[in-house]
């Protein structure tokens, strides 16, 4: 082997798959083609809200050239949802509807076919008679009485979840200073480069099924697979490939995903893959809940913050998807950063006839980041106290338990808060008095936030597993459950076993996010996949090493206890003194009186306590990030453009286990952040999305980019693998924020309503002017 | 059809084509070029970027017909004998690469800036990669990767 790194943990290796992406090798799902091969198309509904009176597929069946027509008749109509261990009442989804549609798009059939162009016609020949029902496509109006009624749900409502801790009301009438704010966000698409793909064949001899496909989360895509198919998850296998990203958009298992399994089967076993178009992407996948956040907080004259009170409502789409988790991470993430301990916020997510809201980075993070940290500068500004003095004020401190019962132990937040302003200068640039003679101002603004590593909120459990198994010469498989969709989860996850095992780097082959091969992973959303299937694999890697040492102690009688491996040597722990190499000792193992393969096998369950949903009360992850961010902006009063100059992340990573992966997370947050602060914004007119490609729903391009500095602050979380936390959403949550407050430091005048927009600020400033 | 004569990666190659074949569709279904991908269709994103005589084209708007007569390079041909390209080897040092879905077009879209400029400033180098997006990075290690390719261009390593 020539390039051997060991002890890789904090080195910025090279990511194990780049090679093969920038060669061009890499495998996606679409890239998959076999003998046989059909393409499947589903059949959307035209209407925002109707009832299904009848499907005629006979036409369609009888076209030369159609293998299978289905509709929910070919079902057992089974509904499918993604938080159904502690919300039942949110599994409201059939992969194919039956009796009523809830929003343009809404899947009711799927057809396979010889080539596109005979599974279009045979959509065109499915003849569906609606009864067309009054639609609803805002949240407010959908909550009032004798709006539509979209499901089973009164007023609308799919989720309301409250947190409530000790007495708002009384610790706002002992406040100097309250203020009441509301605050609008708009929707955003996911806008991976890769589209949803779903390759199905169905093995008809042994009646099972594979499903290529490309997601975050393959036994989360299995498990909805076995319910809704009745199949035992045994006969399902779930392959990820290559996945081009995923920010939330291809976390659950999608009728597409369904409709290609089921077409390979109705087709006698022909495989078929079904893909989305950019339009579909745009129109009918996942997108970011809009959401109103209406604050009413106070404060004691030095800052203290005494109560927060409000309510969220959030425009959930046709069905429930993340909404809970969603809602959860929209009013419950303020406890990480806030030492707060009266407050009382009700959210509600509401069905409308728009299409669905899922999750999307952050889930309802980046929505609750830009409301409450807006808010808290308003407020700071508001007792004439700097943002960030309010902020060390109130901030969250390390080993300690929130009013909520989260438990805090490693918390850099003040560093981060400290280190940011120290960074970008602050004390010489913030509330600096502006040339008025200039068209253009600078400003500078913060805002902080916290995350989760993980959110129990989908099964009783959420363990990640890993197998090391050390091959006769000495080169190694790991085989993990976590999903790599491009944040480099395989590399790190090889980088962990390489240390553990204290072998070099480049021996690990990793074989990730097959169901059918590797252990069970809950997937990779919420920053958890570092610190959850990052311990499993360092305790695999521990298994393994323990075995070898066992076989090495038994050999050379020493005892095993004080034997480790380090650098590609088994070496005495007390001294380090080399007893003989890491090849020496796998020999060892598969020799002639051993013939021990040395398989390591490992699992992490965070600890955490459940959450109960009717006071927000729970342990929800096993520790937590933070972070502060500043962004430096520059207005032009007479354009109201906005533009940001430079942004500085300051973030407790607990230790980065691959810094340039860590950084460009930081860096593809932060542009994505800067893209949905600015300009991004889902649009919609009837429930129809109107701006469904890259022309019209514009994300930021290689001009747009910014410098970007980013700082870490190593705590060592005591819980992490190597100290590390997980980090993948939490660089996204305080942009808007940090923007929206520099906007403020620059002309004076507080945007509230996401996307900034120069027609706002304009607005905005003529409003200010008049007063 | 049409019978078209081309270059493709350094090889000729004689091909019937149909005439509404896009030049995505020949070098992916026809090829098995597969590292050119597959996106929007729109030419809008520019994951399917190939070089048409060395010029970074969208292969989803051309014609597979049009290409007649000229020279295709595709992110499989640019690596020579095994050895990686400057900048994809750059690419793979500076972190660039996180999902990989737009790596390739980006790679092409840099390598025929850098043909064409070999010294490009930050601005000229997000110019030349403005029609390729990418979710992943924020752009700013593939910025640095083609600064630093373009680097050991220039030093002839």
């Amino acid at each position: 082997m020539e390039n051997r790194t060991t002890s890789p943990v904090g080195k910025s290796v090279p990511r194990v798959d780049a090679r093969k992406k920038a060669t061009g090798e890499a495998v996606y799902a679409f890239d998959l083609n076999m003998p046989g091969m059909l393409v499947g198309k589903m059949l959307r509904s035209p209407h925002p809200h109707a009832k299904i009176l009848s499907i005629d597929t006979s036409k369609a069946q009888n076209l030369e050239g159609v293998a299978a027509v289905i509709t929910a008749e070919d079902t057992f109509k089974i509904k499918f949802g993604s938080n159904e261990f502690f919300f039942p009442n949110t599994v409201d989804q059939m992969a194919l509807e039956s009796e009523k549609v809830r929003y343009i798009g809404d899947e009711i059939a799927a057809v396979a076919a010889v080539d596109e162009e005979t599974a279009q016609k045979a959509l065109s020949l499915i003849s569906v008679k609606y009864e067309v029902l009054p639609a609803v496509f805002d949240a407010v109006s959908a909550m009032k009485p004798g709006a539509p009624q979209i499901h089973n749900a009164m007023n609308n409502i799919g989720v309301m979840m409250p947190v409530q801790f000790g007495d708002a009301d009384k610790a706002l009438k002992a406040s100097d200073y309250i203020r009441e704010d509301v605050f609008v966000l708009q929707s955003a698409a996911h806008c991976a480069l890769e589209p949803h793909v779903s390759l199905g064949r169905y093995e008809v001899s042994g009646g099972r099924v594979t499903l290529w496909t490309s997601t975050q989360a393959p036994f989360k895509v299995r498990e909805a697979l076995a319910k809704v198919l009745k199949m035992a998850e045994t006969d399902i296998r779930v392959v990820k490939l290559d996945v081009g990203g995923g920010f939330g958009g291809k976390l659950e298992m999608f009728p597409m995903d369904f409709a290609a399994c089921l077409l390979s089967k109705k087709s006698g076993g022909l495989p078929v893959k079904i893909y989305c178009t950019r339009h579909e992407e745009f129109s009918f996948t996942r997108r970011k809940h809009p959401m109103i956040y209406k604050l009413k907080s106070g404060v004691k004259r030095d800052g203290t913050l005494m109560a927060i009170t409000g309510e969220v409502i959030a425009d959930g789409g046709a069905y429930c998807s993340y909404g809970p988790t969603v809602i959860a991470a929209a009013i419950m993430r303020i406890f990480m950063v806030y030492k707060i301990t009266n407050i009382r916020i009700m959210g509600f997510r509401v069905y409308t006839n728009n299409p669905i809201c899922g999750a999307i980075r952050g889930f309802g993070g980046v929505q609750s980041g830009f409301a409450f940290e807006s808010h808290m500068d308003m407020l700071a500004r508001g007792i004439g106290m700097d943002p960030v003095e309010f902020r060390l004020k109130n901030a969250t401190d390390p080993d300690m338990t929130t009013i909520n019962k989260l438990i805090l132990s490693s918390n850099g937040l003040k560093d981060c808060i400290k280190k940011a302003a120290e960074a970008s200068g602050w004390k010489n640039k913030y509330a600096k008095a502006k040339d008025g003679s200039k068209n253009t101002v600078k400003g500078i603004g913060m805002a902080v936030a916290a995350d989760v590593m993980g959110s129990k909120m989908y099964k009783a459990h959420e363990s990640a597993g890993s197998i090391i198994k050390v091959e006769e010469d000495g080169s190694v498989y790991l085989f993990t459950g976590a999903a790599d969709t491009g944040q480099g989860s395989d590399t790190a996850m090889a980088q962990i076993a390489a240390q553990e095992l204290g072998i070099a780097y480049e021996r690990v082959r990793v074989k990730a996010a097959d169901t059918e091969i590797t252990p069970f992973d809950t997937g990779s959303f919420a920053s958890r996949v570092t610190f959850i299937s990052g311990n499993a694999t360092k305790n695999a890697a521990a298994d393994a090493k323990r075995q070898i040492l066992e076989v090495v102690a038994c050999e050379l009688k020493l005892e095993k206890d004080e034997l480790d491996i380090r650098d590609e040597q088994v070496v005495k722990k007390q001294d380090g003194s080399v007893i003989i190499s890491f090849d020496r000792a796998i020999q060892l193992c598969y020799s002639f009186n051993y013939g021990h393969l040395i398989i390591g096998r490992g699992s992490y369950n965070p600890k955490t306590t459940p959450i109960d949903f009717r006071t927000g009360e729970g342990n929800v992850s096993g520790s937590y990030g933070f972070e502060a961010q500043v962004a430096e902006v520059e207005v032009n009063k007479k354009t109201g453009q906005v533009k940001v100059l430079k942004m500085y992340d300051v973030h407790d990573i607990g230790y980065p286990i691959n810094p340039a992966s860590v950084h460009g997370q930081i860096e593809g947050s932060i542009i994505m952040g800067i893209g949905y602060t600015l300009y991004e914004d889902l649009k919609f007119s009837e429930g129809r999305v109107v701006n469904p490609s890259f022309s019209k729903y514009r994300i930021p391009r290689a001009t747009d980019t910014i410098p970007i500095e980013s700082i870490f602050i190593e705590t060592n979380d005591p819980q992490g693998p190597f100290g590390a936390k997980g980090m993948g959403e939490a660089s996204l949550l305080p942009t808007a924020a940090a923007i929206a407050n520099a906007v403020y430091d620059a002309i004076g005048v507080q945007i509230k309503d996401l996307p900034i927009t120069p027609q706002k600020v304009l607005k905005a400033l003529k409003e200010k002017e008049a007063v | 059809m049409k019978n078209i004569k081309l270059k493709i990666n350094n090889k000729t190659r004689e091909l019937a084509v149909r005439d509404s074949e896009l030049l995505i569709e020949m070098l992916r279904d026809r090829l098995g070029l597969l590292g050119t991908k597959y996106s929007c269709l729109e030419g809008d994103c520019g994951v399917c970027t190939v070089l048409l005589d060395g010029k970074n084209v969208l292969s989803c708007l051309i014609l597979a017909a049009d290409a007649d007569g000229h020279e295709v390079t595709t992110i499989e041909g640019i690596a020579q004998k095994g050895v990686l390209h400057p900048l994809q080897e750059s690419f793979v040092k500076n972190g660039a690469i996180q999902c990989g879905f737009c790596t390739p077009g980006m790679i092409l879209a840099a390598k025929a800036l850098l043909d064409k400029d070999p010294s490009p400033t930050d601005g000229e180098i997000a110019s030349g990669l403005d029609g390729n997006l990418c979710r992943c990075t924020g752009y700013i290690k593939i910025i640095d990767a083609v600064r630093q390719a373009s680097q050991r261009l220039k030093d002839g390593k």
